[in-house]
């Protein structure tokens, strides 16, 4: 009986893992196989996974210039979240060591004034920020997203920062304090090699959330040189490139790099220090 | 000794200048500058002066039907979205809280869709959802036969918010999944096994060592999805636009008609409606 009974419940338990699966992969791969389906494929029916003549020509499309700016796009894409993510990593190394080891008046309360930035989405700031940008004289310029998303990143960069420093022994910091090391090279020597782990996550945490950013993006640039991938992505949609081949590679495409970058760090990400520490 | 202390806090303040500056200046000077913007008749150019005009824009939104619609759709939209992203990030961490061979993976894999950028995701439903040759319509209609006719699930006004609330379960659910097993596996096996020795069904099981255990991270990922979820826009835009959630209403009036302090006017008033829910879950439901 209870052989039987453990057969049973191992199929059920396959049975719902394999739904499970499909439901979170059909989307997936349903962009690789339009991807990589002729033209008159596409439209097919019944719509079939495996196309009977895959062709790479959708790729060849997307990645050639002269017909398809996506490489544009792509390049764009990469100074406005590679900035700000160095650029915000280097602000919340400072903040969150102050954070976690220094003591002074009002620590707490400013602390505590940055998690309330959760309450604040991006379509509360969006029109202020709009307004105040365009004054500035930063309207269309890739600056205006640069400090944007380095903002936006910087109260879950500060936590998990923080949390990560407050594992390294206080000793160890102590002691190179007492052989006559100043709070700066304590941080330099001792504390940032210790949490290269943590601070390449970080960096790749606040690098997806750029890369992924539609909403500013749409309101602060406007020449078609400046775009970034979500928002070049979106506007072709509804053009004459719009060819569901090449859409679909154009996403993959978007998707590939940072599906590897979050792979290579998913263990920390996962890893528990990051409760509440995922803002969206 | 006192020397030192002023020292160490000298440098924490320099240390924590540019987080305070940054987020001074482009998050909580913004909020306010939107209260400032929402009592005015903004200028169309940002560069020219704007009229004081106390509260009409309020009083003009909540007198406007498309206001109260819009605000119901998102009302629909989060509340549909928290439960269905919780029970199935709970359903499957109930699932995979287990050994077998490829957990790992597994997990991985279920991660994808909260990582992959919401263009990509977006533009992979479209094409499922498509009235015409997608793989939905062609399941539900001509393999199932639940639905009657193919739907047009992204363009439909009266259908497209169902697309937009499966795509949002499936791209969130992997969030809850994660807290939740996280916090499954910090459950001490002895309580089971303390329970199965007094003939405790899995159902009481569940129920009396499982969710009590649970209480904590459950409470705290439907605050958390249900302030993400009224404030999102980009997942309900590139999928349709044409689902108006306040987001994407808000969004329209001030970058479609231009109507700068309706819009910021309208934002107010989103953040007072979840900052009142904010305090009331924290108060009643948490009991915090």
């Amino acid at each position: 009986m209870v052989g039987k009974e453990s057969i049973r419940s191992k199929i059920i338990f396959v049975v719902l893992l394999i739904t499970v699966l499909a439901f979170v992969l059909i989307p997936f791969i349903t962009m690789i196989s339009s991807s990589l389906k002729p033209n008159v494929e596409q439209t097919q029916l019944p719509p079939k996974i495996i196309p009977n003549n895959p062709t790479i020509e959708h790729y060849q499309g997307v990645l050639n210039p002269e017909i398809f700016p996506f490489l544009i796009y792509f390049k764009n894409s990469l100074i406005v979240a590679f900035l700000s993510a160095g650029i915000g990593i280097v602000i919340a190394i400072f903040g969150s060591y102050s954070f976690a080891r220094l003591e002074y008046t009002g620590r707490g309360v400013i602390q505590r004034g940055v998690l309330m930035v959760y309450m604040f989405g991006g379509v509360l700031l969006v029109i202020p920020l709009f307004q105040m940008i365009s004054k500035l004289g930063l309207f269309d310029t890739r600056t205006s997203l640069i400090i944007t998303y380095i903002v936006q990143t910087l109260p879950v960069s500060l936590y998990m920062l923080g949390n990560y420093f407050r594992t390294i022994p206080e000793s160890i910091e102590e002691a190179a304090i007492i052989d006559g090391c100043s709070r700066f090279e304590v941080i330099y020597r001792i504390v940032l090699p210790l949490s290269a782990p943590a601070i390449v996550s970080v960096f790749i945490y606040a690098f997806m959330i750029a890369w992924n950013e539609y909403l500013f993006a749409s309101v602060f640039i406007n020449s078609s040189s400046l775009r970034t991938l979500p928002l070049g992505l979106n506007q072709l949609f509804y053009t004459q490139h719009y060819v569901w081949g090449r859409m679909m590679a154009a996403s993959v495409l978007t998707a590939v790099p940072v599906i590897i970058l979050f792979l290579s760090v998913e263990r920390f990400i996962t890893g528990g220090l990051t409760f509440g520490g995922v803002k969206e | 000794m006192q020397i030192k202390k002023d020292q160490e806090a000298k440098l924490g303040y320099w240390l924590i200048l540019p987080t305070v500056l940054s987020i001074g200046g482009l998050i909580i000077y913004p909020v306010f500058y939107n209260l400032w913007l929402s009592v005015h008749d903004v200028n169309m150019n940002p560069t020219m002066p704007n009229e004081f005009i106390g509260l009409s824009h309020f009083i003009n939104i909540l007198t406007d039907l498309d206001f109260w619609i819009s605000f119901r759709t998102s009302l629909i939209f989060t509340s549909t979205t928290v439960i269905g992203t919780t029970l199935l990030g709970l359903g499957v961490a109930l699932l995979l809280n287990r050994k077998f061979p490829g957990r790992a993976i597994v997990r991985g894999i279920i991660l994808l869709p909260y990582v992959t950028p919401v263009i990509s995701a977006a533009f992979g439903w479209k094409y499922l959802f498509n009235p015409v040759f997608g793989m939905f319509n062609y399941i539900m209609v001509d393999v199932l036969s639940i639905l009657p006719q193919h739907i047009n699930w992204i363009e439909s006004p009266r259908y497209a918010i169902f697309a937009v609330i499966i795509f949002n379960i499936w791209r969130n659910f992997p969030f809850a999944f994660l807290m939740i097993l996280a916090e499954l596996q910090s459950i001490s096996d002895t309580l089971y096994e303390a329970a199965e020795v007094d003939g405790a069904t899995i159902w009481q099981k569940f129920k009396y060592i499982t969710l009590p255990e649970l209480k904590f991270v459950i409470g705290a990922l439907v605050i958390l999805r249900t302030i993400w979820n009224f404030y999102k826009f980009s997942e309900v835009y590139l999928l349709s636009s044409s689902v108006e959630v306040l987001p994407v209403y808000i969004y329209e009036k001030a970058f479609s008609t231009y109507s700068f302090g309706e819009a910021a006017a309208i934002s107010a008033i989103l953040f007072v409606f979840v900052l009142g829910f904010i305090m009331f879950y924290v108060r009643k439901v948490l009991e915090w």
